[in-house]
């Protein structure tokens, strides 16, 4: 008898999800076999990466990130434009760094000023990314939604302490929830719950089960996607069938592997390419653990993810 | 005295809590009670009504307003109706037995105790008397006093194979002589090592003169953290002749066992709290004496039921271990200690016997429970639960035992809780909250103006706020319903459960959402307890055929809103049984029965205990029974269901954007 391979049976699926509108819009999700198992089942729409621009200029990026946007970095909507004619991005994330009330603390109207301005320069779904200050991010996004009515963002972080009023936001506006968790597979089911009660449908759900680097506890976030994963897929766990957003650029660029110069320590080898490798092998263990989107900043890291994907799904 | 521009100082010493006070003069006996910790029943909350807070004035000028709930043989012995009284100098105070608050709790206690208990057991307690009638020595047979005496046992009751104590030896001849050669010996066996064939051997521990088979007592105690309960067994009738409890006094001490164990590392530490447990065990006897009219010096066996913690620290034997990885007991089999070498005031001859235990925590009391309930005589598969300061589980039946420890915390008994107090008169236990309007409908212990808020009232409220869409699932306040109830508070948002005009203590009465934290920690710990044991028999889903739920509070508990809150898992009610003070029944039917005292100590060899502290099954578990009722919605399709139809749709209309 010939030797056949076991296989695992699924008996659930990822939910897809539209993000954006028009043309430009973005299906994700919708997979019915664990990340690039194409031997067991079907992965109908391929993992996107969203480029990162930050609503003010960066102020601590290393030389290395900052080069490829040289000349646009204090001007998002013109740094989006970039991302997308350029380097072919076919999401944005806009950071709104300029919000936190420990830096800049710009108010919601400054900020849904930007948000306008890019959203109107773009085609493509907008990530409209807050600084995780409950009380802040309620009166930005608010603002945001409002103004943006129709131009089906994606919002977050939602997290537990401010998923009602940003939930109430999205259901009102029509955007989507980024459902945003501390590292647990059990608290973001119990926020997909609570979401569902508040009456946020499902196909405005994302989920962000919170991702850090390799070499600062990567290992937990791949465990927790990967359980998620087995739940949705496996058990038919519903609340945990959503999509998975991974915001990885910003875990990696801040960590001084990625950062230090090469003049500081001649064996930690060429600053730019380490950087760039650290967040594209980052990155592709989210994919492998489940990721759907990933916000990523490098386009040189951006091109290796791209090429692993084409490569994975390969016919 | 000095004269201060203000109002003079007294002190105010109570009796027998032996605890003083400064106070100002004209303060309010009871109000002054109340601040010095000694707990008086003031049932009427101190409007002078009730006649509950009657104390007696040793020493010292009182003024009273005097009514008719004091007799005037009453009054003339200086007995006082604390609220109505005024201190005008230095008193001395003494609070009688009927006084205490305790009485209420106990009273509680009895209410809706379903009857499991242990079958098959042949009354024949461990602790035996026997009469004899000895001859008088003569020329002719002048053997010694002990060999007369044995060899009276052996003819007339085939006794033999005795060992003898010594301090019987020393007082045996006078009292044969004392007794006319009539003497009463009593014995004591202990419990038999499983399988092992040896033959058991009493030992005589003492003998009076005469016949006094008649007067055969002893004691069965559960030693808790939080309350110690006695009863006084009368072993000819095998019954409880009269029962008392008290809250241990290791409480001003620290709330938990961990704080005990801490406070023993203290120089005099451990010495100080096996003094203080001694005292608030002989504070019991000293009520169960006066209540039976028991002479504690007939008193001649004590078996005690206690966590391994308060075990350890009432034998003296320093806990410190239990508390450090890989936590170890001193022992898990204690030999009978004599009870006076203890500092316990009953007979010298008395011994006192502790239960056998598991674990570092999982101790007698939890043996005790199972061995009560009879849980290790049958097949059925059970889940037994007892629900106290920690939370102890076992699941199993004759054949097999698991059981763990899930750190509850003190939720369940209102601690941890801002307005949470022990289930006594004035609690708030039962609540219904309208649909419509929010309002509450409260219900209390003994129909008493609200004081606070118990264990159970605390399930059933969180149950109804849940149910009726003022809290959702995460435990948290929805802040936008039409009404006053809810509103910000200090710690977080909260629900007004009784206002301040309707109250005993003249202010709110509220939950928080700090105490629906601390209750939603304590039912996920127990929870996720049981589903971690569950699987780690292999069981896939646990198909109990009963649960028994021991511990006081558990008494009270209301199943259908202990199921709404995800502490009991959803079954048919039918399959809930109480049984109440599960370790003291263990205590009481042990001391009837030498067959089940041989069982505890199988079933403490029989359980396998597993330890939850570092298991990350049970932390996930855990995590996931963070939840109102539970994240895995299939875990309570009853309960998930009923909330889907009626808050959500309340919650829906209410979205403000």
């Amino acid at each position: 008898m010939a030797f056949e391979i076991p296989k695992t049976t699924y008996s659930g699926k990822i939910k897809e999800i539209k993000l954006g509108k028009g043309d430009k819009a973005v299906i994700v999700g919708g997979e019915s076999c664990y990340p690039f198992y194409l031997f067991e089942g079907d992965m109908p729409r391929l993992p996107r990466i969203a480029m990162e621009v930050y609503d003010s200029a960066p102020e601590e990026w290393p030389e290395a990130a900052l080069e490829p946007f040289a000349g646009v970095t204090d001007d998002p909507a013109a740094w989006a434009k970039k991302c997308i004619d350029d380097y072919g991005a076919e999401m944005i994330c806009l950071r709104l760094v300029s919000t936190d009330p420990n830096g800049l603390d710009r108010g919601a109207d400054e900020a849904t000023e930007v948000v306008k301005k890019v959203a109107d320069a773009i085609d493509v779904p907008l990530i409209v990314w807050g600084t995780a200050n409950h009380d802040k991010d309620v009166e930005v996004f608010r603002k945001i939604s409002e103004v943006c009515h129709g131009k089906n963002l994606i919002i977050g972080p939602v997290e537990e302490g401010d998923h009602k009023q940003l939930g109430a936001a999205a259901i009102g506006y029509q955007h989507t929830v980024v459902s945003s968790s501390p590292i647990d597979i059990n608290l973001a089911k119990q926020l997909n719950i609570l979401l569902g009660t508040l009456g946020v449908p499902d196909e405005l759900i994302v989920m962000d089960p919170t991702v850090s680097g390799i070499g600062y506890g990567i290992e937990y976030a791949y465990s927790v996607m990967e359980r998620m994963r087995m739940a949705a897929l496996t058990q038919q766990d519903d609340k945990l069938q959503f999509p998975i957003i991974c915001n990885i650029a910003s875990e990696v660029w801040k960590i001084k592997e990625a950062k230090a110069s090469d003049d500081n320590d001649s064996k930690m080898g060429d600053d730019k390419k380490r950087g760039i490798l650290f967040e594209a092998m980052s990155a592709m263990c989210l994919l492998l653990a489940g990721g759907d989107v990933l916000i990523m900043r490098h386009p040189e890291s951006i091109k290796l993810v791209n090429e692993m994907i084409a490569e994975l799904t390969a016919g | 005295m000095t004269k201060t521009a203000g109002k003079n100082k007294f002190k105010v010493h109570f009796n027998p809590d032996n605890v003083e006070i400064v106070v100002d003069q004209g303060e309010n006996l009871l109000q002054a009670a109340i601040a010095a910790g000694v707990r008086i029943y003031a049932s009427c909350g101190g409007a002078g009504t009730c006649g509950t807070c009657k104390v007696q004035i040793e020493k010292g000028d009182v003024e009273t307003a005097r009514t008719d709930k004091i007799t005037d043989e009453e009054f003339s012995k200086g007995i006082r109706q604390a609220c109505q009284t005024r201190v005008l100098s230095d008193l001395s105070v003494y609070i009688p037995v009927e006084s205490r608050l305790e009485k209420a709790v106990l009273a509680q206690e009895q209410k809706r105790v379903s009857e499991i208990i242990a079958t098959g057991w042949r009354f024949v307690p461990p602790l035996s008397k026997y009469f004899v009638e000895l001859p008088p020595p003569t020329l002719d047979d002048n053997t010694s006093d002990l060999s007369r005496l044995l060899r009276g046992l052996r003819q007339r009751y085939h006794l033999s194979n005795l060992s003898i104590e010594f301090n019987v030896v020393q007082k045996l001849a006078n009292t044969l002589r004392d007794g006319k050669w009539k003497a009463t010996v009593t014995t004591l066996v202990t419990a038999a090592k499983p399988r092992a064939g040896d033959r058991r051997q009493p030992r005589v521990i003492d003998i009076e003169p005469g016949d006094t088979r008649d007067k055969h007592y002893s004691l069965a105690f559960d030693i808790g953290t939080t309350t110690v309960y006695g009863q006084l067994l009368d072993l000819n009738r095998g019954r409880v002749v009269a029962e008392s409890m008290a809250y241990n006094g290791q409480i001003s001490y620290g709330e938990d066992v961990i704080t005990r164990i801490a406070y023993c590392q203290k120089p005099g530490g451990l010495k100080k709290l096996q003094q203080t447990i001694v005292a608030t065990i002989n504070g019991i006897i000293g009520e169960l004496q006066a209540r039976s009219k028991v002479d504690a010096g007939r008193i001649s066996h004590i078996m005690a039921a206690g966590n391994t913690v308060m075990t350890q620290i009432l034998l003296g034997l320093n806990p410190q271990h239990i508390r450090l990885t890989p936590y170890t007991p001193v022992a898990n089999f204690f030999p009978a200690v004599p009870a006076s070498s203890l500092g316990i005031e009953v007979g010298d001859h008395a011994y006192l016997f502790t239960f056998p235990a598991v674990a570092s925590y999982v101790g007698g009391d939890i043996v005790s429970g199972i061995v009560g309930s009879g849980v290790h005589q049958r097949k059925a598969l059970t889940f037994f639960m007892d629900i106290g300061t920690n939370g102890e589980i076992v699941i199993g039946n004759s054949d097999w035992m698991v059981t763990a420890s899930c750190s509850a915390g003190p939720a369940f008994e209102g601690g941890g809780i801002k307005h949470g107090i022990i289930a006594a008169e004035g609690a708030i236990e039962d609540v219904k909250i309208n649909r419509s309007d929010f309002e509450p409908e409260i219900g209390t212990i003994g129909n008493a103006k609200p004081k606070g808020i118990c264990g159970s009232g605390l399930i059933n409220t969180v149950a109804e706020l849940l149910e009726n869409g003022v809290i959702g699932q995460n435990g948290k306040y929805n802040r936008d319903l039409p009404t006053k109830r809810v509103r910000p508070g200090t710690d977080g948002y909260e629900y007004v459960l009784a206002r301040a005009s309707e109250t005993q203590t003249g202010s709110d009465i509220v939950i928080t959402e700090v105490d629906i934290d601390n209750l939603m920690r304590a039912k996920a710990a127990m929870y996720a307890g049981c589903q971690t044991l569950c699987k780690s028999v292999g069981s896939g889903g646990c198909d109990f055929e009963q649960v028994i739920i021991a511990g006081a509070f558990g008494s009270n508990i209301d199943i259908r809103r202990a199921i709404t809150i995800g502490l009991l898992p959803e079954m048919p009610e039918d399959k809930f049984i109480f049984i109440g003070n599960g370790s003291l029944l263990g205590a009481r039917l042990t001391s009837f029965s030498t067959d089940l005292l041989d069982d505890a100590r199988r079933v403490a060899q029989m359980m396998t205990n597993l330890e939850l502290s570092e298991n990350v099954e049970f932390m996930n578990n855990y995590v996931a029974a963070l939840f109102l009722p539970h994240t895995n919605a299939e875990e309570f399709p009853g309960v998930s269901k009923r909330l889907a139809g009626g808050s959500n749709n309340n919650q829906k209309e209410r979205i403000k954007v």
